[in-house]
């Protein structure tokens, strides 16, 4: 059984249908790569995904649970977590707030807690804490030294380590990667590929499906790889065979390319 | 340790003083000393940054010195009824301020009817000790439950809708709470509540002289220990709330609400627990104001002072507990101690507010980063 | 059940203040369209258009001069250009520099500022607190039509207000400024990079938008017949609700907004026992609810947040 199976699903902006009837299925611990001209849905798929978009149909089933119609946050405590496009972190907060919010479904203390029970807010916080600096330290050892900094302070390639780690500290099940090597130049991109494979090591269990306009990265990254245009999934398989497959060069290259 | 405790001995000489002065030499005597003291701390570095030091490390000390400065403060003010009950406003004003600041600067809920939910505290002290008999004590402990059950009724709808509309919302609230006050029987009219019944600790009237180890204080003195005491509570508790993940989802939810979603954050529960909690302790405050005055009627609970009480979290910081104590103690004498500014009491607000967003949106006292202390 | 005449009556009434709320929430939207933002303080304009335009008659009066013909029109273009330009300053000190941070500051810095004309025209201007008569220049009279009394002051009112909206309509839909106006509502980069002067068309924006609520303002004072300081929070949220109800940034939904408004009000206040006492509560109310149930208004707000 598929850790997520998409069946059918359509979203539609009024006129506008985003997804068309899109069917994708990703296993246990497997890396999937999303590609697709701009507009091509597939941040619409995260986003229908996690809860922010609603299908007008089709089935989406996570774990064998079904989430149609779920909210947001329940989606996310189920074990789906993501990033952003655009990078969504709290720049006035701290380093360490911004990875905390990730634990937020998994905390044990309460509202009493914090007020009577101090103690036991303390203790869970600096574990809390500790597990933040760990994850920081994976990608970057001086990271967990600024964990008390603005996160806005950060250099673009730390901010994006430090959303990968909001992500991870959830312990999700699924990770979403929205193309997280956007406005990176190619040092930078190597440096994702290591995080990404660090990322794999530090939780083999882990499912991803990233989106990437890089194909380097892609080809790096992913077991298989599904190509889409105007709402639909037009290719599915191995890099190799989805890069050559005459409909994604098309969306890609124009028309021309694949007559010759 | 010492530094901390000559620094806050020094800033309450100078405050107490330059309250109490009368004669034009001693005034200004004071007045120089507070514009040098200003300067010194502006452009000695050094001596910023030391004091500075100083307080994070002994921040425990601090607060004890605080305190009991706190405390002393009747003693030295007690040749002027008036100043005590200043003060206890102030005080007051800490507490409703925390709460409105749990609401606004840290969860980002627009409430702009902090001065209606104070009206449903002090109109449900009045109507259950006036109309139906109820001890002040007990009136006062259950008149915030009456804001947050009506914040909970009417904005449960709302929460989920953008910033603007919810701030629109909350001023129909206030508007229509006011216009109801006014005309509605039940509440007295524009005559409001009268003779609502003071409160009494162990057959001590707080309305009578309090004599504390031999001194004589004003009556006001005895509202200003129990404000004093609600203000410190307040803040403490929502000092611990900040620090915790409550203060971090909401502050989440403000900055990012879909990242904080897609985090596992509810935004409905979240924001109602900060609305509700906020209101209990803007209902608190409004509920102490009518006992300690004795009567509530329409025009104590007005849009102005929804302003006055944005104004006073603004000028400290959003979002930061201790600005909303700065912010208290700086609005409210302020304008009692330069009498001929009274009048334009709410046109410096507003220009406070304004300059203050232009110029220091973080406030006097920004917030700080969380430490889970 | 009231009789079909009051109903009639009533829906006159209702059209006529429905014109002054959509003047207003004309502003609003347009506001909201080009930059963004609500500006809390155009009621307040409101009420400053309104203050203009008394003292700008008492001073002709003063001066001798009282025939309607010559004093109306000089009253309303003295009205709309003071406001205008009040309209703008508050723009450029409070409004633009604070758009690009975020919504709450811009919020409770034209709240605040709304505050400061408020308390300014309380305090400067003489016995500022006491409600001022507004000086009856609108024709007297009237006629009776079908039982219902239409007075010529109402038709002026009418007029005047109709003239106000056209107007709006024609330089928003035929200059070359409403073309910007409506080219920066809808991207403002692509506009300047299509040569638009970003900073004059807001200007622009905004001083209509002032001159409109000065006309709503003048007009409210002849309704009533007095103009009061705090005329401008009431105008200002409903102004600000009726735009909402046409959806923000669609002007032609502010005027079916603010037009719906008036008509419910002053329907509300016939059906409804101690109606006038409690018409502000039902506007309010309106409002709130309103706002909990369609936010986005009748007719469609503007943008949608990207994810």
């Amino acid at each position: 059984m598929s850790l997520l199976e998409v069946k059918g699903l359509t979203v539609r902006f009024g006129g506008l249908v985003a997804l068309d009837r899109v069917d994708v299925a990703v296993d246990r611990g497997e890396t999937l790569g999303v590609i697709g001209p701009n507009g091509s849905g597939k941040t619409t798929l995260f986003n229908a995904l996690t809860g922010l978009y609603a299908a007008v149909s089709g089935e989406i089933k996570f774990l064998e649970r079904s989430l149609s119609g779920l909210e947001a946050h329940t989606i996310a405590r189920r074990g789906i977590a993501r990033t952003f496009q655009s990078s969504r972190l709290c720049r006035e907060l701290s380093v360490f707030d911004n990875i905390l919010i990730g634990m937020h479904a998994h905390r044990r203390t309460g509202l009493l807690d914090s007020i009577l029970r101090r103690g036991r807010l303390r203790s869970e916080m600096r574990q809390a804490v500790e597990r933040a600096a760990h994850l920081l330290s994976l990608f970057n050892g001086e990271l967990p030294g600024r964990g008390f900094e603005r996160v806005g302070q950060l250099p673009q390639i730390d901010r994006r380590r430090v959303e990968i780690c909001r992500a991870l500290a959830s312990r999700p099940r699924l990770l979403l990667l929205d193309e997280p090597s956007a406005g990176m130049n190619p040092e930078e991109t190597a440096e994702l590929m290591t995080d990404l494979q660090i990322v794999r090591e530090e939780m083999p269990g882990l499912s991803v499906i990233i989106i990437e306009h890089d194909m380097f990265v892609i080809e790096g990254v992913s077991q298989r790889v599904v190509a889409f245009n105007y709402g639909r999934k037009i290719a599915e398989g191995s890099f190799a065979a989805v890069a050559a497959h005459d409909e994604v060069r098309a969306a890609y290259l124009g028309r021309e390319s694949v007559r010759a | 340790m010492i530094l901390v405790w000559l620094a806050e001995a020094a800033l309450f000489v100078l405050i107490v003083a330059g309250i109490l002065a009368e004669r034009p030499l001693t005034l200004a005597a004071v007045a120089l000393a507070i514009v040098i003291a200003g300067a010194l701390l502006r452009l000695v570095t050094p001596l910023r940054s030391t004091l500075a030091r100083a307080f994070g490390r002994h921040r425990t000390a601090a607060l004890l010195g605080g305190a009991a400065l706190a405390l002393v403060l009747p003693v030295t003010l007690r040749s002027s009824p008036y100043w005590t009950f200043v003060a206890t406003l102030a005080l007051l004003y800490v507490t409703t301020g925390q709460g409105l600041n749990l609401q606004i600067g840290t969860a980002g809920v627009i409430n702009l009817a902090g001065a209606a939910f104070a009206g449903l505290g002090g109109y449900s002290v009045g109507l259950l000790t006036v109309k139906t008999g109820w001890p002040p004590w007990l009136a006062a402990a259950v008149a915030p439950w009456v804001a947050v059950a009506v914040g909970t009724l009417l904005f449960v709808p709302i929460l989920k809708t953008r910033g603007h509309y919810l701030a629109l919302v909350t001023i129909a609230f206030v508007f229509i709470f006011n216009i109801l006050m006014n005309n509605l029987e039940f509440t007295g009219g524009p005559q409001g509540i009268k003779n609502i019944p003071t409160l009494r600790l162990g057959g001590h009237a707080f309305t009578a002289r309090l004599t504390l180890f031999g001194v004589d204080l004003p009556a006001h003195a005895n509202f200003y220990y129990a404000a004093l005491a609600t203000a410190g509570l307040t803040t403490w508790i929502l000092g611990r709330l900040h620090d915790s993940w409550l203060g971090l989802a909401l502050n989440t939810l403000r900055d990012d609400e879909i990242a904080a979603r897609c985090c596992g954050v509810s935004l409905t529960r979240e924001k109602l627990i900060a609305f509700s909690i906020g209101n209990f302790f803007i209902g608190l405050g409004g509920a102490l104001y009518a006992v300690m005055v004795g009567f509530v009627s329409p025009p104590d609970f007005d849009f102005g002072y929804s302003l006055i009480m944005l104004s006073v979290i603004i000028i400290g910081g959003v979002d930061s507990i201790g600005g909303v104590v700065l912010g208290a103690c700086l609005l409210l004498p302020l304008p009692e101690r330069f009498r001929f500014l009274h009048e334009y009491r709410l046109l410096l607000y507003g220009l406070v507010i304004v300059v203050m967003l232009l110029y220091r949106p973080r406030g006097l006292w920004p917030a700080g980063i969380r430490g889970y202390r | 059940m009231p009789p079909l005449e009051l109903l009639l009556q009533q829906t006159l009434n209702g059209v006529m203040l429905g014109m002054m709320y959509a003047l207003v929430a004309v502003g609003f939207t347009l506001f909201f369209g080009v930059l963004d933002v609500i500006h809390f303080s155009h009621g307040d304009i409101f009420m400053l258009g309104a203050f203009a335009g008394l003292s700008a008659l008492l001073a002709l009066a003063a001066v001798g001069l009282r025939t309607p013909f010559v004093t109306l029109p000089l009253a309303f273009i003295a009205a709309m250009v003071v406001t205008g330009l009040v309209g703008v300053m508050a723009e450029r000190v409070c409004v633009k520099p604070l758009a690009r941070s975020a919504p709450l500051m811009t919020l409770l810095a034209t709240l605040s500022l709304g505050l400061v004309l408020r308390e300014s025209v309380l305090i400067f201007y003489p016995r500022g607190a006491d409600p001022k008569p507004f000086p009856q220049l609108l024709p007297a009279g009237g006629f009776e039509v079908g039982g219902v009394a239409i007075r010529y002051e109402n038709l002026a009112i009418l007029g005047i207000g109709l003239a106000a909206m056209v107007a709006v309509d024609l330089i928003i839909s035929r200059t070359k400024m409403g073309a910007a106006v409506r080219a920066v509502a809808q991207d403002p980069e692509a506009a300047q990079m299509m040569g638009v002067n970003l900073d004059r068309t807001v200007d622009a924006t905004f001083f209509l938008g002032s001159a409109l609520a000065a006309v709503a303002g003048m007009l409210s004072g002849f309704y009533y017949g007095e103009i009061h300081f705090i005329m401008g929070i009431t105008g200002g949220v409903i102004g600000f609700s009726a735009a909402a109800i046409g959806g923000l940034g669609n002007v032609y939904g502010a005027m079916v907004g603010g037009l719906l408004f008036g008509l419910l009000q002053t329907t509300a206040a016939a059906f409804i026992p101690r109606g006038s006492e409690f018409r502000d509560v039902v506007a309010f109310a309106v409002v709130m609810l309103f706002l909990i149930f369609k936010p986005s208004g009748i007719l469609g707000e503007k943008s949608v947040e990207r994810v």
